[in-house]
């Protein structure tokens, strides 16, 4: 359902030119929870940015559904990142000034519903974060734990065909990360497709498949599949 | 060594004979650790002569007598002990690995680099599947010692991470060195 073809971003540093990533072809299926490892610089955020369509390709051809990511214009763009992308990230990213249930709620707002029609189902995807009982707290009053909980339902509220996890527990402690580890395996298991970048491998250790990449290209692809019985 | 504590730690829970004995050291820690009966009879032998396990003998049938062993007082308090003292021994730098690593060719390190990329694979595909196993393990009802087994798994994962990391880092001073 995600298809690399040749995919590749170089850019210009002063007089060097930069390979962020060289020629990368990779097919992600449907329902796979797919982890990019790689060190700093390997490629693996670049890798993220355009299959969630944050950046475009300087070469090679990316589809999502079919639906083509490279050479399409800005507004295009926009509209698949926001209708069949969901990112998580490191940092939260969760707006201040606004409660758990209206931060979930954003990306629709911003597609112009109104709140009282998202409100419902921004409230049940909190219940099955456990999270019931905070809908109205700000993220000042959440821990790191829940804070993660809250952008993992804001990045489901639009039924997204991939879930994009940069890093997701770089900021949480093992016993927190593991409890989101979990929570993404089980929206995994209900078929949810999910690619996360990361660095560490006891987080990679939770996909289905893991490609390592490294110097723009991916270098280790091993899969024992979320089949194991 | 820790086996004598384990027999302690087994007996503290309940009187057994050597086959049973056996038996509950396999389901605690048989995924680790394997003994043979040689192995239980001996050290039980050397607790009982130390008067940390005594024995009470039950005739049988047509059989000959068997031992039931207990823990002792003593027994108990060296366990209580034992558990309570923390680990001072890191683990040896004794793996295979470390060995290939002092034979390697200090002018010729792409055999070694190559070496390190296999090795970082093998790793990280056990860990892949310890993690899956232990996911499989938390989803499904408690079981006893449900979480003793996790604890292990976790302990598993987490030095396999640090073999990884140190490979990682291996890696990179290797390929510094040779830029010099």
């Amino acid at each position: 359902m995600i298809e690399l073809k040749n995919a590749g971003k170089k850019y210009q540093q002063g007089q060097q030119e930069i390979h962020a990533l060289r020629d990368v072809s990779l097919s992600i299926k449907k329902g796979e929870f797919l982890s990019v490892m790689g060190a700093s610089g390997s490629g693996k955020s670049t890798l993220l940015n355009l299959i969630g369509g944050l950046d475009q390709p300087t070469g090679g051809e990316i589809f999502i559904d079919g639906r083509p990511l490279h050479g399409i214009s800005d507004d295009e763009l926009t509209l698949i990142r926001r209708r069949r992308v969901g990112f998580i990230f490191q940092f939260f990213n969760l707006l201040p000034i606004l409660t758990a249930v209206e931060n979930v709620s954003l990306p629709l707002l911003l597609e112009g519903t109104p709140f009282s029609q998202i409100r419902p189902k921004a409230v049940s995807l909190l219940e099955q974060m456990g999270l019931g009982a905070r809908v109205e707290h700000r993220p000042e009053q959440l821990s790191g734990g829940e804070m993660q909980r809250v952008a993992i339902a804001r990045a489901l509220v639009a039924n997204p065909a991939v879930l994009l996890a940069d890093e997701p527990t770089g900021n949480l402690d093992s016993h927190t990360s593991e409890d989101i580890f979990m929570l993404l395996k089980s929206l995994n298991d209900r078929g949810q497709t999910i690619v996360m970048v990361t660095h560490d491998p006891r987080a990679a250790a939770y996909g289905s498949r893991i490609i390592t990449l490294k110097d723009g290209s991916v270098s280790e692809d091993i899969s024992i599949g979320g089949q194991a019985a | 060594m820790s086996v004598k504590y384990a027999m302690l730690g087994i007996l503290a829970e309940k009187d057994l004979h050597g086959y049973e004995l056996k038996s509950s050291f396999d389901e605690k820690v048989g995924e680790f650790w394997s003994l043979n009966y040689g192995q239980i009879y001996t050290t039980l032998d050397r607790l009982e002569k130390e008067e940390l396990v005594t024995y009470d003998r039950q005739t049988q049938d047509k059989r000959p007598d068997r031992k039931i062993f207990s823990i002792t007082r003593k027994g108990r308090k060296e366990l209580d002990e034992w558990l309570a003292t923390p680990v001072n021994r890191v683990r040896a730098l004794r793996d295979e690995f470390f060995v290939k690593l002092v034979f390697m060719d200090k002018n010729n390190p792409a055999p070694v680099l190559d070496l390190i990329e296999k090795q970082k694979a093998l790793y990280l595909k056990q860990m892949n599947r310890l993690t899956h196993q232990k996911i499989e393990l938390k989803k499904k009802p408690k079981a006893p010692d449900a979480l003793t087994t996790e604890l292990l798994m976790d302990a598993g994962l987490f030095h396999a991470e640090a073999d990884i990391k140190w490979l990682t880092l291996c890696e990179s001073k290797i390929k510094a060195a040779m830029k010099k």
